[in-house]
């Protein structure tokens, strides 16, 4: 399922954390991901990624929730129930708190990062299932790097990048923090593309992605995503290819859009 | 080869059938587009040699159940993802609270 939200998610951030003017709290994006069997798209789970306000005593801050679930008819082949969470700041996206939920079958992981821009470190803990049923722990303390980020604090600073300020065929890479290592990610601006989806006809962003070092995602213009080429720049519709095939990710319904 | 035609044609109407039955009815079209090729194939080689078609004829009608089957899983099966159950929301809740308590330990800068 990793590799699904990878589609989706490795999009990247600016150098410094820009001024947040697209995403609000109360937005909800319903997907549908398929993957490709013998040539066919077989419609496999629903992802949806939400936003929503998280108060603390002395904060407030946007919680941006991403979840994969297979639907019932394949639980008994293969069953999914992922949850990515970000906690960033609501009017700079600042990442401080990263959860990652894993439950795929009988692999279990979680993740969480826990960031300190004061010491420029991230605070990482992973736990994961024995076989046994019985878990394990693994403290880390990570360097950031000036612009590393999470999955899912990526996906959401590309939504508030200045993309119509972009020349058709720039590039540029980016780096996000994924089971403790820095990965570097390659994002280039195809075009402009008018799309059916089934949230009506738009006009989106087409972005290629690719990943150099560990060829989780192959191909240079194999995984490509649209973002609607308005204030809100969602996700509209993403491609990708993997080493074990092919899928898709097409919107459902959007709601609590600015 | 009539006979191999045959055998052919009833291996892939029968894993059509099977696939359909599954959540893979989608791509279950496969075998029973080509069941139906290699049927097509027999029946035509027992109409030139005067044999009986009688087991072709069954083949096919395996495949049109298949395919019937297929398609209307196809456009009026709903997807549904499982609800949360009450352990899962407990955990949430859990899980929520342990994440306000982390955000209250860590240091914010707005």
């Amino acid at each position: 399922m990793l590799r699904l939200f990878l589609s989706v998610f490795m999009f990247t951030s600016i150098v410094s954390f820009s001024q947040n003017n697209t995403i609000s709290s109360g937005e909800k994006l319903t997907f549908m991901a398929s993957y490709n069997m013998s040539g066919l798209m077989t419609d496999l789970a629903e992802v949806t990624m939400e936003t929503s306000e998280i108060k603390t005593s002395k904060n407030t801050l946007l919680r941006l929730k991403c979840k994969a679930k297979t639907f019932t008819k394949w639980d008994n082949f293969f069953k999914i129930n992922d949850l990515y969470e970000s906690y960033v700041s609501p009017t700079t996206l600042k990442p401080y708190l990263y959860k990652r939920e894993i439950n795929e079958g009988n692999y279990y992981k979680f993740m969480q990062y826990n960031y300190n821009y004061k010491s420029q470190s991230v605070k990482s803990l992973m736990r994961k299932r024995r076989g046994d049923g019985t878990f394990w722990e693994e403290n880390k303390n990570l360097r950031l790097g000036i612009n590393t980020k999470d999955l899912v604090t990526t996906l959401y600073h590309i939504r508030n990048l200045d993309i119509q300020k972009a020349a058709i065929g720039s590039s540029d890479t980016f780096t996000v923090l994924l089971d403790n290592k820095e990965h570097i990610i390659k994002i280039t601006l195809l075009g402009k593309e008018t799309i059916n989806t089934k949230i009506g006809k738009k006009e989106c962003y087409k972005l290629a992605i690719a990943m150099n070092e560990n060829g989780l995602l192959k191909g240079n213009n194999n995984n490509l995503l649209w973002l609607t080429a308005d204030a809100n720049k969602i996700p509209v519709y993403a491609k990708f290819k993997i080493a074990v095939g092919s899928g898709e990710l097409r919107i459902q319904s959007a709601t609590g859009l600015k | 080869m009539r006979q191999l035609f045959i055998i052919l044609s009833l291996i892939f109407a029968a894993l059509g059938l099977v696939l359909t039955i599954l959540p893979f009815y989608t791509i279950a079209v496969i075998p029973i587009i080509v069941g139906f090729i290699f049927g097509l194939i027999a029946f035509k080689i027992s109409k030139k040699s005067n044999k009986s078609t009688n087991i072709i004829k069954a083949t096919f009608l395996v495949i049109i159940i298949s395919l019937c089957i297929s398609i209307y899983r196809s456009v009026f099966e709903v997807n549904v993802i499982e609800e949360d159950n009450i352990e899962t929301i407990k955990k949430q809740k859990q899980s929520e609270q342990e994440t306000i308590n982390e955000l209250e330990s860590l240091d914010i800068e707005e």
